[in-house]
């Protein structure tokens, strides 16, 4: 049990989706986030103080990189 | 061995660094200035030193000697072992402490569950950093010895006496900003032997090309995912619950070296963008310090100690002058992670100790003041412990086993008291200590209970499973705090006036 011998069923294929939809489900967790939250502290607002994009951008490439390999 | 242009670039990188260092030092007049730079630092430098602070001869000796032995699957640690929890840092975890004004970890833990809570985490940080330091100087000795001849101690104290000036005078600040600079010459060095390298290799193509037909041994070598059975140190299984869910957040959240100058950042959106900007340039390090592994094992196959496939790349195809550069950036690897160390335990010694327990209610000046003395003490520490990882047979894998000992315990600890109003001062106690014990029996029988070479991902997570298990089971047989008590420390409850720092109950 200690050395998770119950999930050795599980195929690298889905091994893989598993960490991919962790991705996923971590940028929809951001999306969610209010944007009041994300410019608290920010006098003047400008598109790029937006960390929901600095977020997005970070997942979208190692999502990509745990695609490929 | 380095030329005259080699010792020349090495030369100019550390009187350049140790000049910015102690120019800083005119900037310290109190504690708040030697521990978190008056508040006043840009969310650039602090991501910058995030990563440069994460990255040391550990990742470039120790990583590469992994990528070598077990492939690709290494990178794990930085991609997989640092976004997600980057991301849950930066946008729960950090504005609540950097909103509190907090100095340490440990010292929310006091404010949510009590003082030997906080006593038993500090402690435990300070003994694991000054472990960490010997570590890393005896890491930065067999470098210095491969690729310069220098005797193992000669490495040592030269080291020390280096990073000890300007970290003990300029504090935070120091440590910060010559982070920058040793981050850019890391990524400057690293980069260099990764292209050198691939030139040689035949290119990415000719690369992959020679590794699959190394046989049979080498076909997962560019696998990010190993199967749940490997006898490599990276299942899946181990990492995902022992690296991404415990290890990588305990180490984002919790360790003190990396979440103390996001505290010290100018507002809280610049606290935030820190961690991001950090995990921004966190996705470049595998290509640092993961390929240089890689390109080893087809140019060198059959070494025995896969720690000596950097230094071999550096020393058969690194140029002089080039050398040099790699050098200045090995260096400063070391140097951002050790001056880190040094100046986040001063903090943990004096904030939540010294002021705690021994001498409350000095003056700013004279709390600096420990605070440097305890940079000197803890210096001469790492130089004489450093001999210790010679124990062990991989240098990466031996800071991982001391990272697993306590990150687990210490992350439910947090974790609990963030999200979970009902935990008790004797549960978090409990549960901290509880779960540190696991962790050292799992260490003690671990040929009996674990199949793979070195299990620290699986003792990592088993630890924190015993943590919460034991804070839930203590804290439900405990008395509640009031709800008073726990405003503004827990996510979701109210903030009232009697949770802000200043409250007499923190």
């Amino acid at each position: 049990m200690l050395n998770f011998d119950w999930l050795q069923w599980v195929s690298l294929t889905m091994a893989k989706a598993v960490f991919l939809a962790l991705f996923v489900v971590s940028g929809l967790l951001v999306l969610m986030i209010p944007k009041a939250s994300i410019l608290e502290g920010v006098e003047n607002p400008r598109w790029w103080h937006n960390l929901k994009l600095w977020a997005l951008g970070v997942l979208a490439i190692i999502f990509t990189i745990y695609f490929i390999f | 061995m380095l030329s005259g242009i080699d010792y020349f670039v090495v030369v100019m990188y550390l009187v350049g660094i140790m000049v910015l260092g102690l120019y800083f030092a005119r900037f310290v007049r109190s504690a708040d200035d030697f521990f978190l730079c008056g508040r006043s630092l840009p969310f650039w430098a602090v991501g910058m030193s995030i990563v440069a602070t994460d990255i040391s001869a550990m990742d470039f000796v120790g990583v590469s000697g992994q990528s070598y032995r077990f492939g690709i699957s290494v990178g794990n640690f930085d991609w997989l072992g640092s976004v997600p929890a980057m991301l849950l840092a930066a946008f729960i975890f950090i504005p609540y402490f950097w909103k509190a004004g907090l100095y340490t970890i440990p010292e929310y833990l006091g404010r949510r569950y009590n003082d030997g809570v906080r006593a038993v985490a500090s402690m435990t940080w300070i003994v694991f950093f000054a472990v960490d330091l010997g570590v890393l100087f005896w890491a930065a000795a067999v470098m210095f010895k491969s690729i310069m001849g220098w005797p193992h101690w000669f490495s040592i104290g030269a080291t020390a006496i280096v990073i000890g000036l300007y970290t003990f005078f300029g504090g935070l600040t120091a440590v910060v900003m010559t982070d920058v600079v040793q981050m850019i010459i890391m990524f400057v060095g690293g980069a260099t032997v990764v292209v050198v390298g691939l030139y040689h290799a035949g290119g990415w193509g000719g690369l992959t090309d020679k590794i699959a037909a190394m046989g049979e041994a080498y076909q997962n070598h560019f696998e990010l995912i190993q199967p749940a059975d490997t006898q490599t140190p990276f299942p899946w299984t181990g990492i995902l619950f022992g690296l991404t869910l415990v290890m990588s957040n305990a180490y984002m959240i919790g360790n003190q070296a990396i979440v103390q100058r996001c505290l010290a950042t100018k507002s809280v959106w610049h606290a935030k963008a820190s961690m991001l900007c950090g995990a921004f340039f966190k996705m470049f390090i595998p290509m640092l310090v993961m390929f240089p592994g890689l390109i080893a094992v087809a140019m060198y196959p059959g070494m025995e100690d896969g720690d000596h496939a950097f230094p071999t790349l550096v020393k058969s195809l690194l140029p002089p002058g080039l050398r040099g550069l790699l050098f200045a950036g090995f260096l400063a690897g070391l140097m951002s992670t050790i001056d880190s160390i040094l100046n986040s335990t001063a903090t943990l010694w004096t904030k939540d100790v010294y002021e705690r327990f021994l001498k409350k209610d000095a003056s700013k000046r004279h709390y600096m003041i420990v605070g440097q003395l305890a940079t000197v003490v803890l210096l001469i520490f790492g130089v004489i412990t450093s001999p210790l990882s010679k124990q062990f047979p991989g240098i990466y894998v031996a800071i991982q086993t001391f990272l697993s000992f306590f990150q687990g315990p210490a992350f439910s600890v947090l974790l609990l008291g963030m999200f979970w109003s009902r935990a008790t001062q004797w549960g978090g106690l409990v549960g901290l200590v509880g779960g540190i014990s696991t962790s050292v029996l799992l260490y003690i029988f671990k040929d009996r209970l674990f199949t793979i070479e070195d299990p620290f991902l699986y003792v990592s997570w088993w630890s924190f499973v015993a943590g919460v298990l034991l804070n839930m089971v203590v804290s439900l047989a405990t008395r509640p705090h009031p709800p008073g008590r726990l405003a503004g420390l827990v996510y979701g409850l109210p903030k009232t006036p009697q949770s802000s720092c200043e409250a007499a109950v923190c």
